[in-house]
């Protein structure tokens, strides 16, 4: 049998566009629930400080208030979450570790009400020593953030035994030879140290949850990326069946990571558990900055070569900024590791890689993680490798790159992607051949970055007696198009149009467990499982007309939303009246992937290697600096595009954010305290920061692992645009070794010889 | 969230005042609310009576004496007005020029030039502007009227030569003489400008006659680089010249180290925007080239 | 300072309007935000906060056909006027052109910027129905969106302006 629903490949319009556009698509913050308070947050004004005493009787006196909580109301649960370290008190008990930190929450009948109260709690503080920088953190006799022999691992860690060392929470090696001897061998050495900035993510939506209890069950509707993860902390925090917490997500004013895993809910459930009524917290920007940020780091790399261009050996020693508690840091240092060595094919490399709690607020991922941080930095090696034995910066990488099948790295995946088809994609958009125009700099960046998270998810495709397909999975719609893509999946395996198939948001009461949405992987994993339950159906629905012409099921062909049969077809309201005698029941099927499952393997991990790939064209006012984008050029190596402009569209927006990552944005902080915490001073990408022009290619290889051969994508961009601007610099003689790349940056890098070089940059803790 | 405040809704500038004058520091002048929301939003301040000027009529008028060759602004004339005014495009194109950069539309929409120049926020764009104009403010109370060249109008970070009661009524513009033209150049990294620039040439037979050079955002006020207008009088707008003058305003600026960049980066924005300015109102002086 | 306090006195101001074309009548306090005002007390729900500072343009309304940020606006200063939120936009079920090109070209991802970025347009277009892509990219400047990079919404907003390029892919030259 043939299923032509022709339900992938095409570009058709989104599901939720409409909703969108019209101002009905409803998200956290839009829910009104009868007698809901509304919820504020007390937070610390210290880096480290002992809580001598909350006093909260002014606020509780204050008429209008419900409920103020504080550490002391915890007594009666173990407070401390954290997927991979449970580190962190859902509100500070005795200690607060970073300016920003939850020390008291309000919940009030209204807003102003709940501000006001917060002024009328009184905190005795006893200033603690703190460690504000990774250096201070690394010292010697730096304070402890932490101080325990074992940490505690979280729910979903994986990690191995934790010790921590010092300040260090998580450590991360990878290696493959003997490095000492290649160097000593190399005709080319790189080396140098390099600075990546805090970056905040600002999805639109700051973090919202609004929390309601029943007795002893509780209901979250929150802006999260991962509903079950939630549920799981939730549940364990608060002592409860699994199955006594509901998660459920409306539709995410964008993530990028910043809304996955635990964020806001804890504080919410708890407070609405004190106030016996619904609540609400809703971050504003300077609370979602210091909620979750991208780690800043520190990293001293070195590559080395023969003179024929040949790379060798490559060592990397990176300390990552955590903040004061893990969040998914320890991810971050083990995919920062992966990522370090780069594409190539060496023959050693050593990576060490570390997770540093400091005295900031609390770092987890972001777009790219890992990827975004080291690429631009390993490339540049790579390009000055080129310069130094003269060749070509495409050539290089033609020569050196990892081909399909070639390790990566020790007991991982095999590469599963033609990284050498990409690159040429890559420079063939930028007219890499032709002369640029005088004082034009031209770059470009390859890099890998695993994907996939863990491989475990689950949907059901219900179909109803009205033909109609009511699809069941618990992605999160956070703008990447995951309801329409998942949708064209069950288009393409039942022959039904992507109109007649509703995708509800995720309810972790109703939509079957997914992992998370994160790390590009759910058109391919959620994907694979929405097209192994529509495949059920399928099956189901051709036993049955099977069964009513007395044919074989493979002598049947679905079409239109009916099964065929030569000239004569049944529609699927008549196979479902066939199958129950009666104009009702439906016809379910449900799909499942596990780590065995799938093309290749996913137990060794990753599930996939993402390919980050960038091209830049730029220009530099000689004046003040400012780099100008003529062109950027990603490649989107997708393995099978279910919807080629979706696809586009998250390769610009991947773009744009790696625009914003390379060229200016940075959280800045003095003593531990964020001095940009708004937008007026944080600037991110607008409209006028479009490039001159993008270009977006599709690679389909059908080299996934997912349906179709599909594989995510949606990161890369990110981390490729980054290094291709940074190369593009260093083509124009400015070489740099911090990010961000401001105009005054640039400026001083030009005049390196006649402008005094500042050592310690304006406001600016050295990371 | 706001604090709790009372509005009132004057219908004279008298009475205006003399609610300024009844509330003390209790109270602000509402105009366009964008800046005093937004410091009161931020809990930076708190106002418990707010005086509604726009119920004032006629302070968003703007008018032209051709027999005085000046423009009168009311104070209430939002950026946007002048954005779009025919009468503004007509007589004073650079003032146009200028507006259409400030803020992004919504602040546009809302905010006055009145409002904009009585905050005195630092990285203000009309400041740089109508100082190098020498722009005359009328200002007025319930007991007298006068007028204040901005130059003693803008007295520093968010300070202002009005006296408690006064209010700012409007702003009047001499207009350039046909050989005299203008350029205004900013530098943004953030949502407010890093460093503002601008320059006004008047040229008699290839000579500098007049220059006003006014520099902003950089330091606590806008400033004119008085000592790079005297260079360039009297001679001929040549590349060294706008060299030297530029790097003069440089000099004379004040910068601070903040979070748009170091002093240091600063004084050399001003020198860049100095220098571009310059050469743009002397090329526009000398007719070579219109305003966009 | 203790602000907004229950039980404190809270001076109170009758205002009348129009939203979306329907008259409105409210008593409100003068410090209540327009963004409340519409959410709050007219559920109107596609006007968002995010920044909150009037620099993402998420909470765009227009007042007079004038774009404001609804999060720094005072209702109070809506009295008298119209006000239109990105729900008064289609008329009688059809979607206007904005809306629809928006769909057409991928503009949407998230969502949460896009009923301010569609007003925004929207305002601009009624002014100048032909605008070059300079003049949409300088409006369209205080409206912040971070999923999509922008490409898509300067081409939805050009098919509607006709301004020559409607049709625009990926790749084209941006200015």
């Amino acid at each position: 049998m043939t299923a032509s629903g022709s339900g992938i490949g095409r570009s058709v319009p989104r599901v939720d566009a409409r909703e969108k556009v019209t101002g009905q698509a409803r998200f956290a913050g839009d829910l009104k629930l009868p007698g809901m308070l509304h919820g504020k947050v007390l937070r610390s004004i210290y880096p480290h400080a002992r809580i001598l005493g909350v006093d909260v009787s002014k606020a509780e006196a204050l008429p209008g208030v419900v409920a103020v909580l504080t550490g002391a109301d915890l007594l009666d649960i173990d407070p401390y979450y954290g997927h991979s370290i449970k580190d962190r008190p859902l509100i500070a008990i005795d200690r607060v570790r970073f300016v920003g930190e939850p020390v008291a929450a309000v919940a009030a009948e209204d807003e102003a009400t709940a501000e006001a109260a917060l002024n009328l709690i009184e905190v005795e503080y006893e200033v603690l020593p703190a460690a504000t920088t990774m250096q201070a953190a690394l010292a010697e006799d730096a304070p402890l953030l932490h101080e325990v022999e074992k940490l505690r691992p979280g729910l979903f860690h994986g990690l191995g035994e934790l010790r921590p060392q010092g300040n260090i929470c998580y450590q991360h090696t990878i290696a493959r030879g003997e490095v000492a001897e290649a160097f000593e061998r190399a005709d080319i050495v790189v080396e140098g140290e390099y600075t990546f900035p805090a970056v905040y993510q600002y999805a639109m939506e700051p973090h919202t949850a609004v929390a309601q209890w029943e007795g002893d069950q509780v209901t979250v509707w929150a802006s999260c990326q991962h509903p079950y993860l939630v549920r799981a902390e939730l549940a364990d925090l608060f002592g409860l069946p699994v199955t006594d917490v509901r998660v459920i997500v409306p539709y995410v004013g964008g993530g990028f990571g910043s809304k996955s895993y635990t964020k806001m809910e804890p504080i919410t459930v708890a407070l609405a558990r004190k106030a016996r009524r619904p609540v609400r917290i809703a971050n504003r920007v300077d609370e979602a900055m210091v909620t979750t940020r991208r780690h800043n780091m520190v990293c001293r790399m070195r590559t080395a070569a023969s003179a024929d261009g040949t790379l060798l050996a490559r060592q990397v020693s990176l300390w990552l900024d955590t903040g004061a508690y893990a969040d998914n840091g320890p991810r971050v240092v083990a995919t920062a590791a992966d990522a370090a060595p780069g594409p190539y094919r060496w023959e050693s490399f050593h990576v060490d890689a570390y997770g540093v709690y400091t005295n900031r607020p609390p770092s987890g991922s972001y777009r790219a993680f890992g990827a975004t941080h080291l690429q631009w930095i390993g490339e540049s090696q790579v390009d000055e490798v080129a310069r130094r034995a003269g060749i070509d910066r495409v050539e290089i990488r033609l020569c050196n790159l990892l081909r399909p099948g070639e390790e990566v790295r020790p007991g991982g995946k095999p590469l599963d992607a033609d990284l050498v088809g990409d690159v040429r994609k890559i420079a063939e958009a930028l007219d890499w051949d032709s002369p640029k125009p005088p004082g034009t700099g031209r770059g470009l960046g390859v890099g890998l970055l695993a994907a996939g998270a863990r491989p475990v998810s689950t949907a059901i495709v219900r179909l109803q007696a009205d033909g109609t397909a009511l699809l069941l999975v618990s992605t999160t719609e956070m703008g990447q198009g995951a309801r329409t893509v998942l949708s064209q999946l069950v288009s393409e395996e039942l022959a039904l149009p992507v109109e007649r198939i509703k995708v509800p948001g995720g309810d972790t009461n109703v939509t079957p467990y997914d992992r998370s949405t994160g790390a590009s992987r759910s058109t391919t994993l959620a994907g694979k499982a929405v097209q192994r339950a529509a495949r059920q159906v399928r099956d189901e629905l051709l036993a049955i007309a099977g069964e009513h012409w007395g044919v074989a099921p493979h002598a049947l062909e679905l079409r239109q939303g009916a099964v065929w049969y030569g000239g004569k077809s049944l529609t699927f309201p008549d196979l479902i009246h066939e199958r129950f005698g009666f104009s009702g029941g439906e016809i379910i099927g449900h799909g499942t992937v596990r780590p065995e499952a799938g093309k290749g393997s996913y137990a060794a991990g990753p599930v996939f290697w993402e390919v980050c790939i960038g091209g830049a064209e730029v220009r530099v006012d000689p004046g003040t600096g400012r780099i100008h984008i003529l062109k950027l050029v990603s490649v989107a190596d997708v393995g099978h595009a279910v919807n080629p402009e979706l696809v586009e569209a998250q390769e610009m927006g991947a773009s744009m954010q790696g625009l914003g990552n390379a060229l200016f944005e940075e959280m800045v902080f003095d003593e531990g305290q964020i001095l940009n915490s708004t937008l007026l001073d944080y600037h991110v990408p607008t409209i006028e920061d479009l490039p001159d022009a993008f270009i977006s290619r599709l690679v389909e290889n059908e080299d996934g692992p997912g349906a179709y051969g599909i594989k995510g994508v949606g990161e890369g961009a990110l981390a490729g645009v980054p290094a291709a601007v940074v190369n593009a610099l260093a083509d124009l003689g400015i070489k740099v070794n911090e990010l961000p790349l401001t105009p005054e940056r640039i400026w001083r890098a030009l005049h390196a010889s006649d402008v005094p070089q500042r050592q310690e940059p304006i406001f600016k803790e050295n990371p | 969230m706001l604090g709790i405040f009372q509005i009132h809704e004057p219908d004279s500038i008298e009475e205006a005042s003399s609610l300024l004058k009844e509330y003390g520091y209790e109270a602000a002048v509402y105009a366009g609310g964008t800046e005093l929301l937004l410091v009161m939003k931020e809990k930076l301040a708190h106002y418990s009576h707010l005086v509604n000027i726009k119920t004032i009529p006629g302070l968003d008028e703007i008018s032209f004496d051709p027999e005085a060759r000046t423009l009168r602004i009311g104070a209430l004339t939002t950026h946007r007005q002048l954005e779009h005014s025919s009468l503004i495009a007509e007589h004073a194109p650079l003032l146009a020029e200028m507006e259409s950069t400030v803020g992004n539309v919504r602040v546009r929409a809302m905010g006055t030039i009145g409002g904009n120049l009585c905050f005195a926020e630092p990285h203000s764009d009309p400041a740089t502007l109508l100082l190098a104009w020498d722009a005359v403010l009328e200002v007025g109370s319930d007991e007298a009227r006068r007028r204040i060249p901005i130059a003693d109008f803008l007295l520093g970070m968010f300070e202002t030569a009005l006296q408690p009661g006064e209010i700012l009524i409007d702003v009047h513009l001499q207009l350039l003489p046909a050989n005299a033209a203008g350029a205004y150049r900013k530098f943004s990294t953030h949502e407010r400008p890093t460093a503002t620039v601008a320059a006004l040439l008047q040229l008699e037979q290839g000579v500098i006659a007049d220059a006003r050079l006014a520099v902003g955002s950089v330091g606590p006020a806008a400033f004119r680089a008085k000592e790079a207008e005297e260079m360039l009088r009297g001679q001929q707008p040549q590349e060294e010249l706008i060299a030297s003058a530029a790097e003069s305003a440089s000099r004379a600026a004040d910068p601070v180290d903040d979070l748009h960049g170091s002093a240091e980066y600063k004084r050399h924005l001003v020198r860049v925007l100095a220098a571009e300015a310059l050469d743009l109102a002397a090329r526009r002086a000398q007719a070579e080239v219109d305003y966009d | 300072m203790t602000e907004g306090l229950i039980g404190q006195e809270r001076p109170l101001v009758t205002i009348s309007l129009r939203v979306n074309g329907e008259p409105v009548e409210a008593v409100i306090e003068p410090r209540e935000l327009l963004l409340d005002f519409l959410r709050d007390r007219l559920g109107l729900m596609g006007a968002k906060r995010s920044c909150d500072t009037q620099v993402c343009g998420a909470c765009t309304v227009l007042l007079d056909d004038l774009p404001v940020s609804a999060c720094c606006t005072l209702a109070y200063e809506a009295r008298g006027r119209e006000v239109l939120t990105i729900e008064g936009l289609a008329q009688d079920g059809a979607l206007h052109p904005l809306q629809q090109a928006f769909i057409e070209h991928t503009a949407v991802q998230c969502g949460f910027c896009t009923s301010g970025m569609i007003l925004t347009a929207r305002s601009l277009l009624q002014d100048h129905p032909r605008p070059t892509r300079q003049e949409i990219r300088h409006y369209l400047k205080g409206n912040l969106c971070r999923c999509t990079g922008y490409w898509n919404i300067l081409k939805a907003v050009e098919s509607v302006a006709g301004s020559g390029r409607q049709r625009g892919r990926v790749g084209e030259e941006a200015t």
